[in-house]
């Protein structure tokens, strides 16, 4: 705890002195992105890794946040209005996808969130109120109040205090009940329900805490990029990139996430800077093939390496008599 | 008189767009079948064989007269890819088979997207390009022939699992892993056959599609989607159950998108998988 707590706390001061510091509007764009992807990938990690439910529909949560914002800024609301309201409608579909498909294993869950959001796709694409295919443009304003800024500093800010509510909640996770629940049934469910775990009624709760995350991630997007539409929020390429995330970093690890959003990060503008232009696909190639050889050779992902390889060289350490 | 043979239009259209589907999810179900595992890179492996008939149509070397060459190509490359990752991936813990094909989907759109550009690609001269008329009924000679080519690949798959050694020996180990190996069933090597053939079932679905589609690094992946769909309401496994699911989903789907509209065309789809894996896990044809 104290360590993972103390690595917390530097992030947290290094990254509020270059949100103040720093005017360089690309490193304050890349340090919002990572942030927020962390968020994002923290959210996965909840039901996917330490429940060990696979969503591949994750986006839909985070259309949820975004479209909130829309929502109130188009109406004439305070954008702040949009972290409960959309926390309440993305925990609300948590639990009613959820339910039913929440005890589903392996590929089947998978498959039926990607049916789920494709459904989610088509309502709002039909849904005039929710901008159609056109999506919204959100109009231009400034402060505090409106949650906007002419600057990048307040947004990393944000994506910062929002990161570090997360991480705090998965150290919370990690020693709770739920979290100990959660990792019995990703173990083994049928032993979890013999000693009297609930499956759908930890699960959900973690689906829905897991959604309410995802949506306020959504909501400084729709913040920071003033557009939505479905192709940046609810397209199923959006959910794999929340799952490549989680996936490359680590599942089921507290700074797995983070991890694997740097690496994204990184990797996705980095070889769009070296090699020139996105598009391309060599950052996929790379992504691809870190998670094949994490899957075939890895299955712990990055963090889990680096704390087996700790372990095994402070049990060597301690082992061998001095 | 209009509305009837609007009727049967929709009918034909959607049989002709179901065979297409289960071409597609034949593979598929082979492969889950027998090991268990959902290849989410289905779509990509479908994407292969799309550029490389294309590949063999530059050359001179035609979409059907080319099928069998794709085929075996995919074989090859399936038996390859089983070899170096999907047996490590069987060794792993369960979920790894879903991350593990899931990478190598993310993997192969990339090496797509980064050799041959996001561009659409259609064979050059591609034949059976007429339009048939029977009665009121249009239908393209490209999708009956394609419609065609998935009867008798799905015959031919079946036939094969029924009827052949190595087929029942599949059938054994789909059905009980431990007893097949003490019944001295090579079990790694069914795997590896079953893998193959199932690659190269894509393989021939990637060529007959590309005589009506053109290809792009994220060509198979809708196909994918369907396919996960149809197999999963025929019954994981089942081959038969594969080709009647797929002719509902393709009813599903054209009906689904005149009556309704045509950007909710999937939904009935959609709704039809949610409602099978929650209600009837085994689908339509499984067996449990």
């Amino acid at each position: 705890m104290r360590p993972h707590l103390i690595a917390l706390g530097a992030i947290v001061v290094l990254c509020a002195a270059a949100a103040f510091g720093l005017h360089d509007t690309v490193t304050l764009d890349l340090l919002f992105t990572l942030l927020l992807y962390a968020v994002l990938g923290q959210s996965w990690n909840w039901i996917s890794g330490y429940a060990g439910n696979i969503s591949f529909g994750h986006a839909i949560f985070f259309a949820c946040g975004a479209y909130a914002s829309a929502l109130c800024v188009t109406h004439g609301l305070s954008p702040w209005l949009a972290f409960p309201a959309g926390a309440l409608v993305a925990a609300l579909l948590a639990v009613v996808t959820g339910f039913p498909t929440l005890a589903l294993r392996g590929h089947y869950f998978s498959i039926a969130t990607i049916a789920v959001a494709a459904l989610v796709e088509v309502f709002v694409r039909t849904s005039p109120w929710l901008g159609g295919a056109n999506g919204f443009e959100l109009p231009i304003a400034s402060g505090w109040a409106a949650l906007q800024f002419s600057q990048k500093g307040p947004y990393v800010l944000l994506a910062l205090a929002l990161f570090a509510i997360v991480q705090l909640a998965t150290m919370w996770l990690e020693r709770s009940r739920l979290g100990y629940y959660l990792r019995a049934l990703r173990a083994n469910h049928a032993a979890a329900a013999s000693v009297g775990i609930d499956e759908r009624r930890w699960k959900l709760i973690a689906f829905a805490w897991s959604a309410v995350m995802a949506s306020a991630a959504g909501v400084l997007y729709a913040q920071y990029t003033l557009f939505v539409d479905p192709p940046s929020t609810i397209a199923l390429a959006i959910s794999i990139d929340i799952a490549l995330i989680g996936v490359v970093g680590g599942i089921g690890t507290l700074w797995g996430p983070a991890a694997g959003a740097l690496v994204y990060v990184v990797l996705a503008k980095g070889v769009a800077l070296q090699i020139g232009g996105t598009g391309k696909g060599y950052d996929l190639v790379i992504y691809g093939a870190i998670i094949c050889i994490i899957a075939a050779w890895r299955p712990h992902g990055i963090v889990g390496t680096i704390v087996d390889a700790l372990r095994r060289r402070r049990g060597t350490a301690t082992a061998t008599p001095a | 008189m209009e509305t009837l043979t609007t009727f049967e239009q929709l009918l034909v259209g959607g049989l002709l767009a179901g065979l297409v589907f289960a071409l597609v999810a034949v593979g598929l179900t082979l492969i889950y079948g027998v090991m268990d595992v959902v290849n989410f890179a289905h779509g990509e492996f479908l994407m292969l064989a799309m550029y490389a008939t294309l590949g063999l149509a530059l050359v001179g070397i035609g979409p059907l007269v080319g099928l069998p060459l794709v085929a075996v190509a995919l074989f090859l490359f399936g038996v390859v890819v089983y070899r170096v990752f999907v047996r490590r991936l069987l060794a792993g813990p369960p979920e790894a088979t879903v991350f593990g094909t899931f990478g190598l989907l993310v993997l192969l759109q990339g090496l797509a997207q980064s050799l041959f550009t996001g561009d659409f690609r259609s064979v050059p001269d591609p034949p059976f390009q007429a339009t048939l008329r029977f009665g009121g009924v249009a239908l393209s000679q490209a999708t009956l022939v394609e419609g065609i080519g998935a009867l008798v690949l799905t015959a031919a798959l079946f036939a094969f699992v029924e009827y052949t050694e190595i087929g029942r020996a599949m059938r054994a180990v789909a059905e009980d892993r431990v007893a097949a190996t003490l019944m001295g069933i090579d079990v790694q090597r069914v795997n590896l056959l079953a893998f193959g053939i199932g690659s190269a079932c894509v393989g021939a679905a990637g060529a007959l599609l590309m005589l009506s589609f053109p290809v792009f690094p994220t060509a198979g992946a809708s196909f994918a989607l369907t396919a996960f769909v149809v197999v999963a309401l025929g019954g994981f496994g089942s081959i038969q159950g594969a080709l009647v699911a797929a002719l509902l989903v393709g009813l599903l789907e054209v009906f689904g998108g005149y009556y309704l509209a045509p950007e909710l065309k999937m939904v009935p789809v959609y709704l039809a998988y949610l409602a099978v894996v929650l209600l009837r896990p085994q689908g339509l044809l499984g067996r449990r």
